[in-house]
């Protein structure tokens, strides 16, 4: 027994860098959902071409061979010398965000890039990341004290500083998946339930300051006044279009061509496709230019359009599949980092899953959410094969444990 | 191992990523819940809204109907008027610019604001860009000549209102105009921006003239709209780009445009051309009618405007407020959208009433000693002669219109009956005509007079003797339009059947039972007769200017008072008195003895007398009808015929 507890030892010390042992440990069902979805991504954007140049299908096939090799080098790496890196990722990511603020190249109406040489990073995405780790890093630290009360509300400063900064951008989309994150982490890591009732109160305290915010909303604001409104916003206010989209998600009617455009079209999308769809590459209203967006944020419009209702409990079940998965690492890795760490990177795909489908059949607000595995986009594609690689890393290092 | 430092996982961990893992499961049943909804339950709402979306119902206009006056002369058409429009797209991107500068050779366009307005339309580089609304034919033929370096120059062509005679019975003809959002909510097959009859004829019979408009079934893109292109016949078709550039194929047959139906008239626009030329420089109206029928001949007012105005430039507010706002005003027809006091023409009715009612006969004779006092006393009404006319009987008091005859006919009437033979014979009441605004006119009666004056003393609301007094010779509160006029002596020459006017040949004649007796017709026509002359000198019959040698004419004069006599007796002579004071001048008359018999009826406002300023308006009426008429018939008799069969 002892020599054995030995030889691990010396296992785990080679497994902090490649080893060809453990590779063959990898689960083979995960990376099985993986290819499904990323196939059926690659379907439905090719449908999504309208034309001749739009080639961004081809394009996607690389974003995902190198997000496969981006996963590979996760998976070679002990997650757990990643948690000790945290520390110093949280606070680069952070300083990421500030230079954003002051240098960042602008896109979709707000500050989001960095140009770091020849590579373009987006910082937000990578905090989701960054903060799942800073978390398990921080809770496994903690071990029981997380059940006492200003352990449990030091983790939300710890979410808050890059939180605020990407409101700041502003990409509220982003933001805002933050928030579940944190709250599934510290769920996993053994809060106290009425901790987590209070946060939700709290939480609900700031509906009616959203009201609040939109209550006098006017709508018809020519591009100066918008401006102008942006620029008089306090910093707790909310911009413009912000507060345009809020407003179109509980008044759809209130402007058709405008923002709510986009919902009435994809209901428009997904409904007409009833229960086996119009068929491959038959989809009208994409054919037709009235799904905004169709091969980013509302592809799945459009595939619920083409293979209908069944393609959807299909393509669902997939993607339950790969989450649930990902859950069950979290549940039989016998200690607590895999186990936040797998919650945290679960959280942050269902999050992205879960909201975008909603946000097709007009159940939530349109806010930039992409599908991870279908919607077109390098640094989404990357940030997915990244939780990807890092869901792997979990049950690899499982039999370390085990064996003593 | 756990003991190398790897932190312990607390009790019940597992349980708490299970609670996990079922909230996400029936996240995604509430996910899959919405999709049934959306796709299973509420499929038809989703799939009429995405087929809607698909298809675009593509308008084919219809061509309006041509109107035709009398012996089929064309009134109005459709003229192809043509656009020349530029579809960028269409040329190299760095050819456009040099286009728009040799369309500013050719069309005297500016061709810098062309490429701005084509660099506008970047995003949309297939949409038409007009460059010249309705060019000449010579600027169309030098685009066709300069063609292969005009790359994406269309000419396109749709049908215009043309009105041929120009002001010629412009007023009756109407305008087009476009449709108002009250006309848009009433009638069905209209879209907005599409032309449609505002006044006269147009406007009466929108429903005919309009037709029916047909459409072609196109592909239907989220952002472009298809663009309209026509071979050279004005026949439309759809360009293979919509503005945006996609292909569009029509997904279903078309249905053609039905066009609208032609409109026949009775108008005769020689003689309205004539009417109108004899009102030049007057304010006034003339109506002739078929006696007959009622058929409409002519229905002249002065001033008039021209409806082509309102097509060329399209219809704009301010010119129509130009138009509406001038005094006097041009837009009204004096025939039958004003009315005036009839003064003595009213005699000619109230001699058959009286007739008719056995109040008098032909022998009955009244005292002319210049003036009439109610009951012997009082206030003197005067005759137009001062002098007096002796002892009258109907026939002499037609003939030289005495007024104090009329007064005592009128006060043996009394208003009621009065009232009565007015409403028979279509004095004060609408006569039917089939064109749009016409008003009734006034006869008063006590009731009347009570409704108006409610706000008046009691006292005041009394119908007096002296109100029925001057309504006896077309005065007072009586006003009545030159068409009811015009109908009264058509009345008369008919053997007492009212006719109702009609403009459209399709409406045919409407004519009443006889309601005069053939007796009082006699004395009444012999009346009227006597009042336009015989053929011999020393004719003293107030229409005697009227008298053409050779023809049965008969007529009244009238001369409505705006002031009192004693007013005009300021001034010296007829020409001192203001404008605005002087009488309207009345003249009906009927031609016994041609064919077609007419009946015409001229009223000049502010006139002096009808014997003077009407009557002989009145016999070049007739005189230029007749020759015209005689002058057609040696010509072509076989339009003639064909007129009888229509």
């Amino acid at each position: 027994m002892a020599r054995a507890a030995r030889e691990f030892e010396v296992l785990d010390a080679h497994m902090r860098v490649l080893n060809r042992r453990n590779l063959l440990r990898i689960d083979w069902a995960l990376p099985f959902l993986v290819v499904v979805l990323a196939a059926l991504g690659w379907l439905t954007l090719y449908s999504a071409a309208r034309s001749a140049e739009d080639t961004f299908y081809v394009r996607q096939v690389a974003f995902f061979c190198a997000g496969a090799a981006l996963a590979l080098c996760i998976v070679c790496i002990d997650y757990r010398f990643l948690i000790w890196l945290s520390p110093f990722m949280y606070v680069v990511i952070i300083g990421m965000l500030v230079a954003v603020q002051y240098f960042g190249a602008r896109g979709g109406g707000s500050e989001r890039w960095l140009e770091l040489g020849p590579i373009r990073v987006q910082p937000s995405e990578l905090s989701k990341l960054v903060l799942v780790y800073s978390l398990t890093w921080y809770f496994t630290l903690l071990g029981e004290r997380i059940r006492r009360l200003h352990w449990f509300l030091l983790a939300f400063a710890i979410a808050a500083v890059p939180m605020v900064l990407i409101i700041r951008q502003p990409n509220l989309g982003t933001a805002a998946c933050l928030g579940p994150v944190l709250l599934v982490m510290l769920y996993v890591a053994g809060c106290r339930w009425w901790h987590m009732g209070l946060v939700i109160l709290v939480g609900l305290s700031f509906v009616p300051w959203l009201w609040w915010q939109v209550y006098e909303f006017d709508p018809n604001l020519d591009a100066e006044a918008r401006a102008a409104h942006d620029a008089a916003a306090e910093f707790y206010e909310l911009k413009y279009y912000q507060k345009m989209r809020i407003y179109t998600f509980l008044n759809p009617e209130a402007d058709p061509r405008g923002s709510a455009w986009q919902t009435i079209q994809s209901m428009i999308t997904v409904g007409s496709g009833g229960l086996s769809g119009k068929g491959y590459l038959q989809g009208t209203q994409t054919r037709l230019n009235y799904l905004p967006e169709h091969h980013t944020d509302f592809i799945f419009s459009l595939y619920a359009e083409e293979r209908g209702f069944l393609g959807v409990v299909v393509i669902a079940g997939v993607y339950l599949a790969f989450l649930l998965r990902g859950l069950q690492f979290a549940r039989d890795c016998p200690e607590m980092h895999g186990t936040l760490l797998a919650a945290g990177v679960v959280t942050i795909l269902a999050f992205h899953i879960f909201v975008n489908i909603a946000i097709t059949v007009g159940s939530l607000p349109v806010t930039g959410i992409p599908l991870p595995f279908m919607s077109y986009g390098g640094s989404f594609y990357m940030t997915t094969m990244m939780c990807v690689g890092v869901l792997l890393n979990v049950p690899m290092r499982r039999r370390m444990f085990v064996n003593e | 191992m756990l003991s190398r430092k790897e932190p312990k996982r607390y009790e019940g961990v597992e349980k708490r990523v299970q609670w996990v893992a079922l909230a996400l499961a029936v996240a995604f049943a509430w996910l899959l819940q919405q999709f049934w909804q959306l796709q299973i339950e509420r499929l038809h709402e989703f799939q009429e809204m995405a087929e809607t979306n698909r298809v675009r119902n593509e308008r084919l206009k219809s061509d309006r109907g041509v109107i035709y006056g009398r012996h089929d002369v064309i009134l109005a058409d459709n003229r192809a008027s043509t656009d020349i429009v530029f579809v960028p797209g269409e040329a190299l991107l760095e050819k456009r610019r040099e286009i728009c500068m040799t369309l500013e050779e050719l069309l005297n366009v500016n061709g810098e604001a062309l490429y701005a307005e084509v660099e506008k339309n970047k995003r949309a580089p297939f949409t038409q860009i007009t460059v010249k609304r309705d060019v000449s034919r010579r600027d169309a033929v030098r685009i066709e000549e300069m063609r292969y370096k005009l790359d994406g120059v269309f000419a396109v062509v749709h049908p215009q209102r043309r009105y041929i005679y120009g002001e010629t019975a412009g007023q009756i003809l109407g305008y087009m105009g476009e449709i108002s959002q009250d006309e848009l909510d009433r009638w069905r097959g209209y879209h907005l921006g599409d032309l449609v009859g505002k006044m006269g004829l147009e406007r009466m019979y929108e429903h005919l003239l309009h037709g029916e408009d047909g459409y072609a079934v196109v592909t239907k893109y989220a952002w472009g709209r298809p663009q309209f292109l026509t071979d050279r016949r004005g026949v439309p078709r759809i360009a293979a780009r919509d503005s945006h550039g996609h292909l569009l194929t029509e997904e279903a047959p078309r249905k053609e445009p039905n066009p609208g139906q032609p409109l026949y008239l009775t108008l005769d626009i020689d003689l309205q051309r004539e009417a109108e030329r004899l009102l030049r420089g007057q304010v006034g109206a003339i109506t002739v009618l078929e006696a007959e029928t009622g058929a409409v001949l002519a229905i002249a007012s002065s001033p008039g405007y021209d409806p082509s105005v309102f097509v060329t430039r399209g219809l704009s507010h301010e010119r129509l407020k130009l138009l509406e706002a001038a005094r006097p005003n041009p837009m009204r027809n004096r025939c039958y959208v004003e009315h005036y006091p009839p003064g003595s023409v009213f005699k000619a009715l109230l001699a058959a009433a009286a007739l008719e009612e056995g109040v008098i006969d032909k022998n009955s004779t009244f005292f002319c000693p210049g003036f009439y006092q109610i009951d012997g006393k009082g206030r003197r009404w005067h005759c137009h002669k001062r002098s007096g006319h002796g002892h009258m009987s109907v026939v002499p008091a037609l003939a030289l219109s005495c007024d104090v005859f009329f007064y005592n006919v009128g006060r043996k009437l009394g208003i009621e009956r009065i009232h009565k033979w007015c409403d028979r014979l279509g004095l004060g009441v609408l006569t039917g005509i089939d064109l749009p605004g016409e008003i009734p006119g006034l006869i008063p009666n006590p009731e009347w007079k009570q409704q108006v004056m409610k706000d008046a003393p009691v006292w005041d609301r009394k119908w007096f003797e002296g109100d029925t007094v001057n309504v006896s010779i077309g005065q007072g509160s009586a006003a009545t339009t030159p068409l009811q006029n015009a109908v009264l002596i058509a009345s008369i020459m008919n053997g007492g059947r009212r006719v109702r006017p009609y403009l459209n040949r399709a409406i045919g004649p409407a004519l009443s039972e006889p309601l005069l007796s053939d007796e009082t017709l006699a004395v009444v026509t012999e009346g009227l007769y006597e009042c336009v002359g015989r053929d011999e000198p020393g004719a003293r019959g107030t229409g005697r200017r009227a008298h053409i040698p050779g023809m049965t004419i008969i007529g009244k004069t009238g001369s409505a008072q705006i002031m009192a006599l004693e007013h005009h007796k300021k001034y010296e002579t007829e020409e001192d008195i203001p404008y605005a004071f002087r009488d309207h001048a009345w003249f009906i008359a009927g031609v016994l003895d041609r064919e077609p018999r007419i009946a015409v009826s001229v009223l000049i406002e502010h006139g002096h007398h009808g014997s003077t300023a009407a009557a002989p308006v009145a016999k070049e009426i007739i005189e230029f009808f007749y020759a015209q008429e005689a002058a057609r018939e040696e010509q072509a008799p076989v339009t003639l015929a064909r007129q009888g069969g229509r």
